[in-house]
């Protein structure tokens, strides 16, 4: 919990006709951080692997059949998972297979489906067409049948009537209006066919928009819709039942439809996984990262799969030069439990500790709800925030690290409520186990800056902790190390002594003064020592001070001073803690003020519980993102600054991509 | 009129401040007698125009990009005339005239779109319009094809008239009926933005203004689609535009049969007939129509004041102040001579440019 899963470094020799088994093993496992050969010496030799191309085509051309049937099919859902990665080269014929039956059988209906929607489409356009011309009674085929005259059905504007009349005024012509649709005119335009071209281009510079009419329509306009009609009443009834073979397909297909296609992303997913490897002749080279516990299970049914014909070994990262040296980092693998696991998105936000570092999430947590519940306490608001993160627990699947932190925030809030005595503000319903804020305001700010204090330690302790492990000693003597911690106490050590007393005796204001003094010094000095230390060491002896000595110390002194300050701001920067649990009160007293003045006017009916309702829900909203935005300012700046570097690389499992 | 006088003394006024700043003759002489291009660019600075000139080097002058900057200044008289404007119905008949140049922008970017070129690549085509278009032109930049443009500008005119040309562009495959749209709607948009005026003198000054303008352009229109591109006789009447005050439909149709020049000439009507005897090529009918009607423009400005005619009369002639100005840059960039300019001017710009 306080340290991430130990990792060990992974090298897999295997030839080339069995990788694709140790994929499917490496697949199955997950917890692989592979190590891009690129990386390595060997990725620099040159010596990197090759992806299969022909068979990651293959699974291309699979997963867009296997996506097209599941767009026609339409099956809703997740899939419910693959139990066995599959080896690529092998399932590769079996997903084939697979496919194909299923393609057998509904690609066939499918089409047929997509043919009676277009035919309804098609059916359906052709009506809207002749019912435009309707209102003209015409008889198709003797208009087809005209021997001398020429004549198209089609739209214009309404303003190009009296131009189109005006251009074909030399040519023997008539244009019958037929009816009208959004601005423009539907019109039977009709000239001789020896005019035909002058009809035409009349008729296009005018912005015609034929209505096309397939030359197998006879008859009246009326009863070739009458026909038309019938046959789109009985693509429907066919639709009908192509709709419920299909519902039949999906029924059985889907499932299988869906876990296919999850067996082909995988697949695709592990083939080209492959361009990470190194390659020599016919062996495959993997180098990665493994939690140690899994070290001897993959281990074994690496060799099982291969029989015996591969290498695998494993290195302490102590034994790595490079990562001795700094060069390589060893990736993050956070190791928490499922209620502290939300809070690691909090935590990456700000960084991703480095291996030697502590890792800060289970702190995170407990210090946020803490403050949360503090600065948000009510029983009723408790309550719903823990509803509204239940709901995102449940239905929202992206979101469900959110939802669990809702919940915890909401079951805090409703700890403080109780502590407080408040349940939508009304704090005579319960007794407070503590106190009422509004009714102790200066002890409750005095309580909230004792709380910085205790967080600002915290980060201290753990600042020290880090040092020592990543034996970085020289820091020991700096603000943020030993020295400034010691100082830090001393401080709230006088103040506490002298708020529980009254006053500081002599000798302590003697030691206080000699001890701080000491301590400052030591801060200001520590870096202009380490100075002259390091210029000692160098092939410059015969200075006897470092270049730019002044000016180091300068520069440790105002950097002294100002984190010393800094710690002053961020002791009292926790009085907000009060001030936002004061708000929290400050503003249910407003709603209650105003629902009073609408039961003054309306008495206390529907308008007064409206009010109410809604100035509680603007509460909750409101001060919802506010505290949550202040607690984790405080976390990040007051609490995080004081020991958390960063500047970890985060464990990417293989196959980390959502399928 | 007293009210008129109230609503139109402010714009009254604006609009005869900036007249002063037309060409005066001495600038018109200098230019029209400049020695070459970079003699004429030099006096241009000098002139109210160089103020929307940009600080070029004369080597990398291009006329084309110089054509839209000196468009500036028409672009932000009509921004200055509109917001003068008190009346809704005034202003939208100044928008109507305006929209002129936002059809010429949307033909820009159909091109564009049509020959797979991105924006920069044009931009130096586009008419600056400024605040005073309201068309969504990021929104129409990122579209795909015309159709998606139509439904962009769906409760817009162009909209409408683009969705009606779409049909045919699908049929003919080429951007002239959407190009035709789009101008044909503005002056539709002009028409209703007549009809819409309440005043009785605002109505008749603008039909007095407008309806030649637009006889003007449908004889210059049936000459280009008859001559350069080859249209027939239906085609050209059904392109032509609505409003115009001495040409009907039929006398366009005539002119639209006409075969030669001297046929040409008869069917013009009888009071331009005099304007135009002396044409004896093609290209010289737009000269001496735009003088006619740059004569009656000054008439205008003599007339009674407190109407639109007086807003209108000066956009109409600084447009065409400024046409006579491209046209003389684009003279002096292909190196013509004086003598052989001045036929493409009217005479108002070289009849009195002389110091």
């Amino acid at each position: 919990m306080f340290r991430p899963v130990k990792l060990t470094r992974l090298t897999i020799q295997v030839p080339e006709d069995r990788i694709s088994a140790v994929m499917a093993i490496l697949g199955d496992l997950r917890l692989l951080h592979l190590i891009r050969v690129e990386e390595t010496h060997l990725g620099r030799l040159g010596y990197v692997a090759h992806i299969d191309t022909s068979l990651l085509e293959h699974y291309d051309s699979l997963l867009a059949r296997a996506n097209r049937l599941l767009r026609d099919l339409g099956p809703a859902g997740p899939s419910s998972g693959i139990r066995k990665v599959p080896q690529p080269d092998k399932a590769v014929f079996r997903l084939e297979e697979d496919l194909a039956r299923i393609e057998t059988e509904a690609l066939e209906p499918l089409e047929r489906k997509k043919k009676a929607k277009n035919a309804i489409s098609e059916h359906e356009s052709l009506i809207a067409r002749l019912q435009l011309l309707e209102p003209a009674k015409i008889d198709l085929d003797r208009l087809h049948d005209l021997r001398y005259v020429t004549w198209r059905a089609g739209l214009i504007p309404e303003e190009n009537l009296n131009k189109l009349e005006q251009s074909l005024v030399d040519t023997h012509h008539t244009l019958i209006p037929v009816g009208r649709k959004e601005q423009r005119v539907v019109l039977l335009a009709m000239s001789l066919k020896k005019d035909e071209e002058a009809l035409l281009g009349a008729l296009k510079s005018a912005f015609w928009d034929t209505l096309e009419l397939p030359p197998e329509i006879h008859g009246t306009i009326g009863k070739a819709l009458d026909q038309l009609s019938a046959e789109l009443e009985h693509l429907k009834t066919e639709l009908a039942g192509l709709d419920t073979e299909g519902a039949e397909l999906t029924q059985k297909h889907g499932t299988r439809l869906k876990r296919l296609r999850e067996e082909i992303l995988l697949a695709r997913q592990l083939l080209k996984a492959q361009a990470e490897f190194g390659q020599i002749d016919h062996t495959y080279l993997l180098t990665g990262w493994i939690p140690v516990a899994l070290f001897e299970e993959l281990k074994k049914r690496i060799l099982k799969a291969t029989s015996g014909k591969a290498l695998v070994d494993q290195v302490d990262p102590k034994d790595i030069k490079e990562i001795r040296s700094g060069i390589l980092k060893i990736p993050i693998l956070f190791n928490n439990p499922m209620l502290i696991r939300p809070f690691e998105r909090l935590t990456t936000l700000y960084g991703t500790p480095s291996y030697e570092e502590v890792e800060p999430t289970v702190f995170l947590a407990v210090s946020f709800l803490l403050l949360f519940g503090m600065m948000f306490g009510d029983v009723g608001h408790g309550a719903i925030l823990c509803g509204i993160g239940y709901y995102v627990f449940r239905k929202m699947y992206r979101y469900i690290d959110y939802g669990i932190i809702l919940m915890e925030c909401g079951v805090s809030s409703m700890i403080f409520g109780l502590l407080y005595g408040s349940i939508f503000g009304l704090e005579d319903l319960i007794p407070a186990l503590w106190m009422h804020p509004l009714e102790e305001i200066n002890r409750f700010m005095v309580m909230s800056a004792f709380l910085g204090i205790g967080v600002i330690s915290l980060g201290l302790i753990l600042n020290l902790i880090n040092v020592i492990r990543q034996r970085s000693y020289g820091e020991l003597l700096s603000t943020s190390g030993l020295a400034g911690a010691l100082l830090y106490w001393l401080g709230v050590g006088l103040v506490a002594r002298y708020l529980l007393s009254g006053g500081l005796s002599p000798f302590e204001v003697i030691f206080a003064k000699v001890a701080a003094g000491a301590l400052i010094i030591l801060m200001i000095l520590q870096r202009p020592v380490r100075a002259v230390l390091a210029q000692r060491r160098t092939k410059e002896k015969w200075r006897h001070l470092p270049p730019g000595l002044g000016g180091t110390i300068l520069e440790s002194f105002i950097e002294v001073l100002d984190d010393l300050l800094r710690y002053l701001a961020n002791t009292v920067s926790f009085v907000r803690v009060a001030a936002f649990a004061l708000t929290h009160a400050g503003l249910f007293i407003a709603v209650f003020s105003l629902a009073d003045m609408v039961q003054n006017v309306h008495g206390q009916g529907l308008f007064y519980w409206i009010t109410i309702i809604l100035g509680n829900i603007v509460i909750i909203a409101l001060e919802g993102i506010v505290v949550s935005i202040q607690t984790l300012r405080l976390e990040y700046y007051e609490f995080f600054s004081k020991f958390f570097r960063g500047g970890g690389k985060p464990f990417q499992p293989l196959l980390e991509e959502k399928l | 009129m007293i009210f008129a006088a109230a609503g139109y003394a402010y714009p009254n006024a604006k609009v005869r401040a900036l007249r002063s700043r037309r060409l005066t003759a001495q600038d018109r002489h200098f230019l029209l007698e400049a020695r070459d291009f970079s003699s004429f660019l030099a006096y241009l600075v000098t002139t109210t125009y160089g103020r929307v000139l940009p600080d070029f080097e004369e080597e990398k002058t291009d006329p084309g990009v110089l054509e839209r900057r000196l468009a500036r200044s028409l672009m932000e008289d009509y921004a200055k005339v509109t917001r003068s404007l008190r009346g809704k119905r005034q202003q939208e008949l100044v928008l109507a005239l305006f929209s002129r140049f936002e059809a010429e922008n949307l033909k820009v970017l159909l091109r564009a779109m049509f020959s797979g070129l991105e924006k920069q690549a044009v931009a130096h085509l586009l008419y600056p319009l400024g605040k005073l278009s309201a068309l969504p032109w990021d929104g129409l930049w990122a579209c795909n094809n015309p159709a998606e443009i139509a439904d962009l500008l769906i409760r817009n005119p162009f909209g409408q008239a683009l969705k009606h040309a779409l049909p045919q562009f699908n049929v003919q495959g080429r951007l002239f009926p959407l190009e035709m749209a789009l101008d044909l709607s503005c002056f539709q948009r002009l028409k209703q933005a007549i009809s819409g005026l309440r005043s009785r003198s605002d109505k008749k000054a603008a039909k007095r203004i407008l309806g030649p303008y637009v006889d003007i352009l449908n004889i210059s229109w049936v000459i280009r689609l008859k001559i350069h591109y080859g249209l027939s006789h239906e085609e050209i009447v059904n392109y032509s535009l609505p409003g115009g005050e001495l040409l009907t439909l039929s006398h366009l149709h005539r002119l639209a049969r006409a075969e030669n020049i001297s046929l040409f000439l008869e069917q013009m009507p009888r009071s331009l007939q005099k304007e135009v005897q002396e044409v004896r090529e093609w290209e010289d009918f737009y000269p001496y129509l735009e003088t006619w009607f740059l004569r009656l423009l000054a008439r205008f400005f003599m007339g009674p004041p407190f109407n639109i005619g007086i807003e209108i009369a000066f956009l109409l002639e600084k447009e065409m102040e400024l046409t006579s100005l491209i046209t003389l840059l684009e003279a002096k960039a292909q190196g013509l001579s004086p003598g052989k300019t001045v036929k493409k001017l009217p005479w108002q710009f070289y009849e009195v440019a002389h110091v």
